[in-house]
């Protein structure tokens, strides 16, 4: 592992191992595809490769760790191809699923809306029956990869007049289906990862329901369970902490060497309580609480990292420096943290209901 | 958990509950002595329970989650470092002074509960530990801002024998252990207070504000309480300095957020003597001290990561968790 990302990983740029589940690579997605370490868990009939989760879990770390750019397919390998295999139709799990082990489809998430973000109930999307078709109109946004993804699940009202949760459908839509078009949004950093995606009369044969009708919401959650959960909730700074590990060895000091021990500290403690989650899906639990205190605390943590830096080190974070580098660009990053895959408040909303408090 | 771990922890939880943070040595011991608690990482050998380091986690972790006034924890490390299945044992913090053959003059400090025991394990001044009895000396008591007794012997040319192991970390690692039974403790005693009282014509558990400050208190307990596991495995593994270190460092952190949250929802009455929250939140700020605050394991757990360089940051720290 350590060795294909030595060879594979550009360290010339050291911005782009910073929030490395963010940095698209095609070359390098179809180099870990082919490795085998793509669709680890997924059966072998559709590229998979039979390994059992905490394999798969040991080989993200690394990833992560490595700041290696592994944003083309992260979506697919984490939640879409997983969600194909156990909702989707066969023809569908056969059209996307081993190319997505190949690392050669890409995916994205069709949940925000203008007026669904953290409320993501009120979603206004329509899907509608004719025939044997299904008719999508509607708009989704924030959508990560919208323009790099061959392919969408969206979720959306397929039940026409019901409300809230009820009523709700997942969809896979192909990226290239007429009536679907992705327009970029960009972001602080005058970077481009999410669009906007709307959706004008795309009409999609039946199997392209995942699941069951007007089971969405159900669907949904336990898809959202897979997408937070994961590593990747706490190293988005870890390319920082690794620079200021060799700026402290460069210019020795009590307060840089208490810093690292408390990041390091840090680490290790969600290290250990990330595995724990992985540990309980393997064995077919649902940790729903466990996992969304490790992703509040995960997020809280990587946010913090470059503020702390920014106060213990007198570095322009514009740069040349690389710890100066990486600093400015996760200073900018940062405030996403506690917003994509759910917010701060949403978590500890259900944290909150787990303790018993509503 | 196995049957016999089920039955230890439903036997820890009654005494410690039983005897709680008013205790004290003269009324409680007898009842954990006759038990022999105490022998519980004691080989069985040696006349103890050959218990595993996950196990004394689950009774250290009882005893702060109990607020317990016993000096339980002290005195199972001292029997497991002494190897001793007699008396009672306690651990030192601080040695100063000089071993001469095989004599020590000096003073051990930071000795909780001190009176009444038999023998007293400290680190060695010049690495390991040491056993002293505890009457070769005179005895100054003191207390920690919780009220437990941490007590200092000073002695003057008195046999030592010396021992292997680390006491002051193995100490830490009961503390860290204590620390996030206090602070589920406290959680407990948070969330119940919230569900009862009425402001506003409704539980303050209604209001989101109250809400979102406990559920990051949920956090850091949780964080807590895995990094006390986190450690104990492994010491089962062999030893844990940076186990060890990391996880007095997270759970220090814990208890900052902690005790201001709890003290923060229960409003003023949480500031009274009569109100059961300060037994655990005293305890708290007096542990974050006890056996290395954040200075001392820093330097413990940064200094070698900074000399190892970042390429070895990760793989020591995947080698660390297993
Ligand atoms: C980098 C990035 C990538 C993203 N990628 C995707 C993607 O690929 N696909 C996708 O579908 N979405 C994506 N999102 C969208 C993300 O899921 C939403 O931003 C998020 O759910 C919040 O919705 P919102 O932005 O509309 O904020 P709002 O819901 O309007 O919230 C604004 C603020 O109000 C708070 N708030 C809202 N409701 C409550 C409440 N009940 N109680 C207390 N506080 C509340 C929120 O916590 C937040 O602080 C992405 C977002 C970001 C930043």
């Amino acid at each position: 592992m350590r060795a294909l990302v030595a060879e594979h990983v550009d360290t010339a740029d050291p911005r782009r191992l910073a929030n490395g589940w963010a940095v698209p690579d095609p070359a390098f997605s179809r180099a870990l595809g082919a490795a085998g370490l793509i669709g680890m868990t997924w059966p072998k009939a559709y590229g998979g490769h039979e390994r059992s989760p905490l394999e798969r879990y040991v080989v993200l770390e690394e990833l992560l760790a490595a700041g290696a750019p592994v944003g083309a397919h992260w979506i697919a390998d984490r939640q879409t191809g997983a969600l194909l295999l156990r909702y989707g139709h066969e023809d569908q799990k056969a059209r996307w699923v081993p190319g997505m082990a190949a690392g050669e489809i890409y995916a994205c998430i069709g949940l925000s809306e203008p007026n669904a973000g953290s409320d993501l109930a009120s979603v206004r999307t329509t899907a509608r029956r004719e025939g044997e078709e299904w008719v999508i109109d509607g708009q989704k946004v924030w959508t990560t990869n919208a323009h790099h993804a061959h392919v969408m699940i969206a979720l959306v009202r397929s039940e026409a007049g019901s409300e809230r949760n009820a009523g709700l459908s997942q969809f896979v839509i192909p990226m290239d289906a007429p009536g679907v078009t992705v327009r970029p949004i960009i972001d602080l950093t005058g970077g481009h990862d999410f669009n906007e995606v709307f959706l004008e009369s795309v009409r999609l044969p039946a199997t392209a329901l995942v699941g069951v009708e007007g089971d969405g919401w159900r669907q949904v959650t336990a898809e959202l369970s897979l997408e937070r959960s994961g590593p990747e909730r706490y190293l988005s700074s870890t390319a920082l902490v690794l620079q200021l590990i060799d700026y402290a060895r460069v210019h020795p000091s009590e307060s840089l060497t208490a810093l690292v021990a408390r990041l390091a500290a840090e680490t290790w403690t969600l290290r250990l309580m990330s595995a724990s989650v992985a540990n309980k899906i393997a064995r077919g639990e649902d940790p729903a609480l466990e996992a969304t205190m490790v992703k509040d605390l995960g997020n809280s943590f990587e946010q913090a990292i470059p503020e702390l830096v920014q106060a213990a080190v007198e570095v322009d974070p514009a740069g040349p420096e690389p710890l100066g580098l990486v600093l400015g660009h996760l200073l900018q990053l940062s405030p996403s943290f506690s917003l994509r895959g759910g917010t701060r408040e949403i978590l500890k909303g259900i944290i909150a209901r787990g303790l018993g408090l509503r | 958990m196995n049957e016999q771990q089920q039955m230890l922890s439903e036997m820890a939880d009654g005494l410690f509950a039983e005897h709680g943070p008013t205790a004290t040595v003269e009324s409680g011991w007898p009842a954990i002595a006759e038990v022999a608690l105490d022998g519980l990482l004691l080989a069985e050998d040696q006349g103890g329970f050959g218990g595993s380091w996950e196990e004394a986690l689950t009774v250290f972790r009882l005893a702060g989650y109990h607020a317990i006034a016993l000096p339980v924890v002290e005195a199972i490390v001292a029997a497991a470092l002494a190897r001793r299945s007699d008396g009672r044992g306690t651990v030192a913090a601080v040695t100063e002074g000089r071993i001469v053959g095989d004599r020590f003059s000096g003073t051990l400090s930071g000795i909780p509960w001190g009176g009444g025991a038999d023998y007293v394990v400290a680190p060695a001044p010049d690495g390991g530990a040491i056993v002293v009895a505890a009457q070769a000396g005179t005895l100054d008591t003191g207390r920690n801002i919780a009220g437990e007794p941490r007590d200092r012997l000073t002695v003057q040319d008195a046999p030592v024998a010396r021992l292997e192991g680390n006491p002051f970390a193995l100490m830490a690692l009961a503390r860290v252990a204590q620390i996030a039974g206090a602070l589920d403790a406290t959680l407990a005693l948070s969330v119940g207070y919230v569900n009862e009282r009425k402001q506003f014509g409704r539980p303050l558990a209604k209001f989101q504000a109250v809400q979102q400050a406990l559920a990051s208190f949920a956090c850091e307990a949780a964080a807590a309480n895995c990094a006390a596991m986190g450690a104990a495995q492994a010491m089962s593994r062999g030893s844990a300095p940076f186990e060890i270190a990391a996880a007095k460092l997270r759970a220090n952190r814990a208890i900052g957020t902690g005790t201001a949250l709890a003290h923060q929802v229960h409003g003023a009455i949480g500031f009274t003597e009569e109100y059961q929250l300060h037994p655990l939140t005293r305890r708290l700020w007096a542990w974050r001290s006890e056996f290395g605050g954040d200075a001392y394991w820093s330097a413990q757990l940064g200094g070698p990561i900074v000399a190892a360089g970042s390429s070895a940051f990760w793989s020591g720290l995947t080698a660390l968790t297993g």
